[in-house]
């Protein structure tokens, strides 16, 4: 399992290629030794699958305090579950699954104990990170940085099904479509066609601001 | 890559009011790099923050094959009839564990909960892979905390004959 923590040049030379089978490939065995009490295993499995995570935590929009107990609480459940998951090579899928059940209960909690609850008010990305702080300085970088915030700028004006499916998608490594399925609860069948539709769109938004 | 499959129209129609004018559809472009650059953008503005990856790294110490997970079976949140107008109404939770069932109540005012068929036990509330608060149930198997878990919690139960860990949730 590689560990891409942060964008490089690098990565765009990378086939494109529809996660699962490549870095996902030794999850299987990198579950069984953690069971048998291999700590850097984990570790692995820690840092292959955060973005996974995070990402199915994201496109659920919680706030942030939520964001960070439902990524705590899935973490915590799999370590306890670990040895125990029937089938440890999908333990992404297991994750994503285990991240979207506590979602769904958090907002359905927070549906009950407020009246005021609109997805909206509870739609708060952290900005505590600039761009800037990634990226080294230069005209280049800059150029970079720009089109990154432009994109990310049309992902948030996008509908809530194409949002809730990239934010879903552009987990890294690519996530498998049984890890989207299990994250959104979608036939595997259907996350193709939308995925070519959403991302269209996007093109088109980006396209017409002269992006 | 996959191509637009006809026979999920009803799928995709669904979402036709998000994803908009069909003429689009129409539209032949690689979607690859377009999602990468999105992964990218996803990667600098919305990352992983480091703080959750250490404690997801740390959370390792809470795998023990020796405990009997106790299985959340009943949640007031998921299973209970909304109370109309009430605003903190305690959450009752219900945990299984072969004979072991464990009922906990917890409101802003603590933690209250019985351990069935009665019997002591000595009880830990954790809140992550370092922090555990101790308690004891009595005769009757019951116990109490004034203080209210915040964020995911764990009871570690041991009785005479066992250990048994309730799943891990979120308060």
């Amino acid at each position: 399992m590689t560990v891409k923590a942060a964008p490089s040049a690098a990565y765009d030379d990378l086939p494109y290629t529809r996660g699962g089978a490549v870095d996902r490939a030794d999850v299987g065995a990198l579950v069984q030794s953690a069971v048998d009490g291999d700590a850097a295993a984990w570790k692995a499995l820690v840092e292959g699958l955060s973005p996974l995570v995070w990402s199915v935590v994201r496109a659920h929009r919680l706030s942030d305090a939520d964001a960070h107990e439902v990524y705590q609480t899935v973490w915590f459940r799999f370590a306890q579950h670990l040895g125990r998951i029937r089938e440890p090579e999908k333990t992404g899928s297991w994750l994503a699954s285990t991240a979207r059940h506590e979602c769904l209960k958090l907002i359905k909690s927070l549906r009950r104990l407020t009246l005021t609850d609109d997805p909206q008010v509870l739609d708060r990305v952290s900005e505590d990170r600039t761009p800037e702080e990634f990226l080294i300085d230069s005209e280049e970088a800059a150029a970079e940085t720009e089109r990154i915030r432009r994109v990310w700028q049309e992902f948030g004006e996008l509908g809530d099904r194409c949002r809730q499916l990239l934010r879903v998608l552009m987990a890294s490594p690519p996530p498998s479509y049984q890890e989207v399925s299990a994250a959104l609860g979608i036939a595997v069948g259907s996350i193709g066609p939308l995925r070519q539709r959403c991302l269209r769109r996007l093109r088109a938004r980006l396209d017409a601001r002269g992006a | 890559m996959m191509n637009d499959d006809m026979s999920d129209l009803t799928d995709v129609s669904a979402v036709n009011d998000d994803v908009g004018e069909s003429f689009f559809d129409d539209m032949d472009f690689d979607t690859g790099p377009l999602e990468e650059e999105l992964r990218r953008a996803a990667a600098i503005l919305d990352p992983v923050p480091a703080e959750l990856r250490q404690i997801a790294v740390e959370a390792f110490a809470l795998h023990d094959l020796d405990a009997r997970i106790a299985e959340l079976t009943f949640d007031s949140v998921v299973d209970a009839i909304p109370v109309r107008g009430a605003t903190s109404v305690p959450r009752m939770l219900t945990f299984h564990s072969g004979d072991v069932t464990v009922d906990v109540e917890v409101s802003a005012q603590g933690l209250l909960g019985q351990v069935l068929p009665p019997q002591s036990a000595s009880i830990e509330v954790l809140s992550g892979p370092q922090a555990a608060l101790p308690l004891v149930a009595d005769d009757m198997g019951r116990f109490t905390s004034d203080v209210s878990p915040a964020g995911p919690f764990a009871l570690r139960l041991r009785t005479a004959g066992e250990v048994v860990v309730t799943e891990w949730l979120r308060a």
